[in-house]
């Protein structure tokens, strides 16, 4: 090889790699510019809130004293809200998805029925808390109630389970099913003992990141009448006398992100620091599903080699 | 047709015909006897019908939407038509076992794998699974390397070791037939030559049917071959006659390479 | 046989080698034979050592083309026609080295003869001469039937032989007369039985090429059927 090609080919590599370098910082940038805006919101929360978080203040309920303001009837309610949403669209979500993967023929039915789930996804939650405020709240006679809340919640994030249901169960190598089906077993057994095991790590990521996200819904739940000013917790069975097991599924209640909502709107400064302060717990909450659901993912995959 | 084999019949496609999809016609009417306790050998160009011809023994392309059948494969002693309307494919399936190209083990454990055919056929018997597990893995010539690990993941296995595991995951269940769709063509060779060897071995169980690329494996193989092309069985004979004097000239062709 | 060309143009390159140098030892032979014939004839000394000296380039190409053979087997395994062409190509040349071997022992007889001294030429010359020529001419029959791969020319040359091994027979009866009148001829004729013999030898030789020919072709062995055991 002569010399001049070497230095030919250099002079190639080299202009190469400059643009490598520029892309790199580039992308770095656009990164850093995201991350410092998350960062510089919370930062923004911590310092107006941080000094109001202790015990106090979970273990209180909202006051027009801001000093004595809790979230006690917010997270509370926001977790009940979230079982109840757990339970709703989990096994209808898993169930459904499980359905259009593996039983149902794919002619254009199914075609429809696949983009209007995609579709569903994106529908404003408004709209969601109109439907259930028809739907539930009058049709149905459920009232303003956790059960409401967490029935419309499950609407919400019903098509994202249902689209991780069904990216973990095409993640599944055919050969794997085709390996099931080939021993003589059913389509059920098939499912019960390879498909829904082994997407299992996919769905419950879906559910979570659906969660995290229905935590912090606002417009629905205000929609359907979930209260500003809830000064008492639902009652808990086998606390509260004459409580029934369901009963706390018919009560009133709040969520956080109305808490904080309420909050902001109040003129006073302090009651701005008991939102702030109520916001990182919000963010710290999701923060912390959002690490289950990766954590999760990691545990469960871990046998998964394909 | 008369059967002067010394071998009795274990099944026979009669006019075996196969549509993808209802309408790409993949098998073009093929007749052709596969012998007890024998090994039958599938040679021929990619996209002969095969690999198409082997999974309708096991219906396996019920499986996907659209595909027809026409003819029937009888499988004796009972003379049941395998293709028939009437007949369960999961049915079918409990009879004949398969084992695929790419070792495909489940992401359980050594023990879970084998014993997997069993679970399905509602065994709960602790005992038996032991004892049916320990008598597959031997068949399979794996026994002595994971006796000791049966709870280990099955992945932890070599490739070669994986589709030996695959083997005697079919064979837990005492099939008749054992399909091979090119069992050997992501493994090494030494590999490849415990499966081979393993083959021969089987064949005094099951009745083989094998789909190979490699005509070498073929031949080595196998003591009954078919020659196919297109869709049509081209030639069917003994191994040692197609190979050292095949009647048809397009078979002698593919085999000694000259045709693309 | 197979016209079609292997996908692997080398493997044709090689199979044509090997036909080639089959035909060349043939040649070779052949022209040892004719040789030693004509030492016979004019009972030329020159000519014997020729045909003597020559015999190692023989030997030297047998042991080449074998060792062609072998790598073929190994580096294609060959199958069917293939397969049979180049256990046939080993087998043949073997033949051939043979018949290298009887044209050598034709002139190593024809020194034994002029050595014993210049005798008076047995009238016998002339047949044995024919009988000669009639081998040559079968073994150059033989070896086209293999160049052409023609079954048909394998199958006469497998006739002919016949005739050679009868012309052989009458030849031995006639030298027997001799020897019984004349018992000084006794040596120089068993001599002369010797050469003869080598000659029906080489007609032997050229029908197991011919038997190489139809097996090639058809796939049947058809050595060792006599007339009461035909195929």
């Amino acid at each position: 090889m002569e010399k001049q090609d070497i230095a030919t080919i250099r002079a190639i590599i080299a202009r190469g790699k400059r643009w490598d370098v520029i892309f790199a910082i580039v992308g770095i940038l656009f990164l850093a510019v995201g991350l410092l805006t998350v960062l510089a919101l919370v930062t923004n929360m911590a310092l107006e809130g941080a000094g109001r978080l202790s015990l106090d203040f979970f273990t209180s309920f909202p006051s027009r004293r801001a000093a004595q303001a809790g979230i006690l009837s917010a997270w509370v309610g926001s977790l009940l809200v979230m079982i109840v949403t757990a339970f709703a669209a989990v096994p209808i979500g898993v169930a459904a998805g499980v359905y259009l993967e593996e039983y149902a023929k794919r002619n254009w039915v199914t075609d429809i029925i696949e983009i209007n789930i995609s579709n569903l996804a994106g529908v404003p939650s408004i709209v969601y808390g109109l439907l259930a405020l028809g739907i539930f709240v009058y049709q149905f006679g459920l009232g303003q109630s956790i059960l409401t809340a967490g029935l419309t919640l499950a609407l919400l994030i019903l098509p994202i389970v249902i689209v991780s249901t069904r990216e973990a169960i095409r993640a599944i190598p055919g050969l794997i099913r085709e390996g099931s089906m080939a021993l003589g077993a059913t389509k059920w057994q098939t499912c019960r003992y390879h498909i829904l095991p082994y997407s299992l790590p996919g769905i419950m990521t879906g559910v979570i990141i659906g969660m995290a996200r229905a935590i912090g819904e606002t417009a629905p739940i205000i929609t359907i009448g979930a209260l500003t000013f809830i000064a008492f917790l639902p009652p808990i069975p086998g606390v509260d006398p004459g409580a029934g097991p369901f009963d706390w599924l018919t009560s009133p209640f709040t969520v956080m992100p109305i808490q904080i909502f309420n909050w902001t709107s109040r003129p006073e400064a302090a009651f701005q620091e008991n939102a702030g302060a109520a916001g990182l717990i919000l963010v710290g909450m999701t923060l912390a599903m959002n690490g289950l659901a990766i954590w999760l993912r990691y545990r469960l995959r871990r046998n998964l080699k394909w | 047709m008369q059967n002067q084999h010394p071998h009795p019949l274990k099944a026979e496609a009669r006019n075996l015909s196969f549509y993808y999809g209802g309408e790409v016609k993949a098998l073009k009417g093929i007749s052709m006897p596969i012998y007890e306790h024998q090994v039958t050998a599938l040679i021929g160009p990619s996209g002969c019908g095969k690999s198409t011809f082997l999974r309708c023994f096991n219906r396996m392309h019920d499986l996907y939407p659209g595909n027809r059948y026409e003819g029937e494969i009888a499988f004796l002693p009972d003379n049941t038509n395998l293709l028939g309307a009437d007949v369960d494919p999961i049915e079918v399936r409990m009879r004949i076992g398969m084992v695929f190209q790419k070792p495909n083990p489940f992401p359980k454990s050594i023990y879970e794998n084998v014993a997997y055919g069993l679970r399905v056929r509602g065994e709960r018997n602790r005992r038996m699974l032991d004892d049916k597990v320990e008598h597959a893995l031997k068949g399979a010539a794996l026994w002595e390397e994971v006796k000791d690990r049966l709870n280990d993941l099955a992945f932890n296995l070599s490739g070669g070791q994986q589709q030996r595991l695959c083997i005697a995951r079919a064979l837990a269940t005492d099939p008749e037939l054992l399909l091979f769709d090119e069992p050997t063509s992501a493994l090494d060779p030494i590999a490849t030559a415990s499966i081979e060897e393993l083959v021969h071995e089987l064949k005094k169980r099951v009745s083989i049917l094998i789909v190979t690329h490699n005509m070498q494996q073929a031949a080595r193989v196998s003591d009954h071959t078919a020659y196919m092309y297109l869709g049509d069985l081209i030639e069917f004979g003994k191994t040692d006659d197609i190979f050292i004097k095949p009647k048809d000239k397009r078979t002698e062709d593919y085999i000694t390479g000259r045709m693309g | 046989m197979n016209e079609n060309a292997h996908i692997s143009q080398l493997f044709d390159q090689e199979l044509e080698r090997l036909r080639t140098s089959v035909l060349q030892m043939g040649g070779m032979v052949e022209a040892q034979i004719s040789l030693a014939t004509d030492a016979y004839i004019d009972a030329d000394m020159a000519i014997v050592n020729t045909v003597v000296e020559n015999d190692k380039r023989v030997n030297e190409l047998e042991k080449a083309i074998d060792d062609d053979c072998i790598h073929i087997v190994a580096k294609r395994q060959p199958t069917a026609s293939d397969l049979r062409l180049i256990m046939s190509v080993s087998k043949i040349v073997t033949d051939l080295e043979r018949v290298g071997d009887e044209a050598k022992k034709i002139a190593k007889g024809v020194r034994r003869i002029c050595e014993r001294g210049p005798m008076s030429m047995l009238s016998n010359a002339t047949n044995v001469a024919h009988l000669g020529k009639e081998a040559t001419e079968l073994l150059r029959r033989a070896l086209d039937a293999f160049a052409r791969l023609d079954c048909e020319a394998a199958t006469a040359v497998i006739r002919d032989d016949e005739n050679l091994d009868r012309e052989f027979k009458a030849i031995v009866r006639q030298l027997v007369t001799y020897m019984m009148e004349d018992p000084r001829t006794i040596s120089g004729v068993l001599d002369v039985i010797t050469i003869a013999r080598a000659i029906e030898r080489i007609g032997d030789h050229a029908k197991n090429v011919a038997e190489q020919v139809v097996y090639i072709v058809e796939g049947r062995d058809i050595r060792h059927l006599d007339k009461e055991n035909p195929a």
